[in-house]
C-alpha cells in the first residue's frame, strides 16, 4: 500500500498514541477519566508532551500526521461525543 | 448447505443516529434490512455465518491477523450503551477453522476475542425470531497490509466449500461498505458513482470480478471494507445480486444486497 493510501501502515512510533485513542475507543471507564480530565488520565501512558497536546486537543490532522490511526482518531472522537452528550442521540 | 447471503451497511449511525444524520434514510436503511431478517425467517438457518472486518476492537496492533474465526460457544461485545451477547454455533465454527486449516489458510482463531460492532449491527437489525447461532469470521481491513482482494475470494471459496458439504443450513452475512473514508479529509466525499458501478457489475452475476481490484483501488475508493463482500462472493460464485437499497448518507455509502443463492 503506497504512502499516499488513506490507511497507511501504523508507524510503530506511533505505538503509544494509539494504544491511547484506542483506550478512548474500546475502555468506558478510561474514556470517562478522559472526559473528566484529559491531562491526568494521559500522565502515565507513555505519551510525548506534544503527542499529548494534539489528543487533548483531539487535533486530527496533527494526530494523522503523528502516525495515528484515521478510524481511531474518529472513533475515539465519536465515543467521547456520545459519552459526553448521550441524551442528543437517537438510541435504535 | 448455503441457504442465502447478504450484505448489510454497519455504520454505527444506523444504530445510535446523531442529529448530523438524515432521520429518513437511516429508517429507509431499516426497512432494508427488515427484509433480510423476513428472508432469513423464511429460510429457518441453523447459522449465519458473518464475514465482518473487525474496528481495531478485537485485534489492537499487538497482534493483527488476516483472517480469524471465533470459536467458542458465545461471544460478546459492546458498543456504546449496548451490551451485546450472542451464541456461537460451535461445531460449525470448529470445522470452518480446522478445514480451512486443512485447505492451507492461515487462520487464526479466538475463543475469548470481543466481538467489534461491525458484527453486531447488522445482526441486531436483521437476527430472525428465534435467534440463531453465528460463525464469526474477521477480515482485516483497517490495519494495513490487509489480504488482497483475490486471497480474500479464495478464503471465500474455500469457506463456500466447506459450508456446502455440511448438514447445517447456513446463511453467508457480509457486513460493511459501501465508499467510506472516517477519519480522514475525504470524510464527507465518499465514491458513490464507483459504489453504484459495483453495484450493476454484482446485479450481472458478476461478482468475481471484484476479485481482481487491487487494495489500493479499494482504499482509493473508500471500499476497503468490500473485503468482506469479495469473501462472500467467493462462496457465492456469479449470483445475480438483488439490490434492497442504495442510500447515500453525507459520508457513506449503505447498501442492502441478497444473493438468492438457495431458490
Amino acid at each position: 500500500m503506497s504512502d499516499d493510501a488513506h490507511y497507511r501502515f501504523p508507524p510503530s512510533e506511533a505505538y503509544r498514541l494509539n494504544e491511547c485513542l484506542y483506550a478512548i475507543k474500546s475502555d468506558r471507564a478510561f474514556a470517562e477519566r478522559f472526559l473528566a480530565d484529559a491531562r491526568a488520565a494521559t500522565e502515565s501512558m507513555g505519551l510525548t508532551e506534544d503527542e499529548r497536546a494534539d489528543l487533548l486537543g483531539m487535533s486530527r490532522d496533527a494526530l494523522v500526521a503523528r502516525g495515528a490511526h484515521p478510524y481511531l482518531v474518529f472513533m475515539a472522537g465519536l465515543r467521547l461525543k456520545m459519552l459526553a452528550n448521550p441524551s442528543e442521540m437517537e438510541y435504535f | 448447505m448455503i441457504v442465502g447471503a447478504f450484505a448489510v451497511a454497519h455504520t454505527p449511525q444506523l444504530l445510535i443516529r446523531p442529529e448530523t444524520e438524515d432521520r429518513d434514510l437511516v429508517l429507509r436503511v431499516h426497512a432494508a434490512m427488515r427484509r433480510v431478517r423476513r428472508r432469513l425467517e423464511e429460510m429457518r438457518p441453523d447459522a449465519i455465518a458473518v464475514v465482518a472486518g473487525d474496528h481495531v476492537e478485537a485485534f489492537f496492533l499487538d497482534g493483527v491477523p488476516a483472517l480469524a474465526v471465533y470459536v467458542g460457544s458465545e461471544c460478546a461485545g459492546t458498543f456504546g450503551p449496548y451490551r451485546y451477547r450472542l451464541r456461537i454455533h460451535e461445531p460449525l465454527a470448529r470445522a470452518v477453522v480446522e478445514q480451512g486449516i486443512e485447505r492451507g489458510f492461515d487462520l487464526l482463531y479466538t475463543q475469548d476475542a470481543p466481538l467489534d460492532y461491525a458484527f453486531y449491527v447488522p445482526l441486531h437489525f436483521v437476527m430472525p425470531e428465534p435467534a440463531v447461532p453465528i460463525v464469526p469470521l474477521h477480515v482485516n481491513v483497517y490495519l494495513p497490509p490487509q489480504p488482497t482482494p483475490a486471497r480474500c475470494h479464495a478464503w471465500g471459496a474455500a469457506l463456500g466449500d466447506i459450508l456446502r458439504a455440511r448438514p447445517e443450513r447456513v446463511a453467508l452475512l457480509a457486513s460493511g461498505g459501501m465508499s467510506h473514508f472516517p477519519g480522514t479529509d475525504r470524510y464527507a466525499a465518499p465514491d458513490f458513482d464507483y459504489d453504484r458501478s459495483l453495484l450493476e457489475l454484482l446485479r450481472e452475476g458478476r461478482g468475481c470480478e471484484m476479485a481482481r481490484l487491487t487494495g489500493e483501488e479499494l482504499d482509493k475508493r473508500g471500499n476497503i471494507e468490500l473485503r468482506t463482500w469479495i469473501t462472500l462472493l467467493g462462496a457465492v460464485g456469479d449470483a445475480r445480486a438483488e439490490v434492497y437499497g442504495y442510500e447515500p448518507s453525507w459520508h457513506h455509502g449503505n447498501a442492502v444486497v441478497e444473493w438468492p443463492v438457495g431458490r
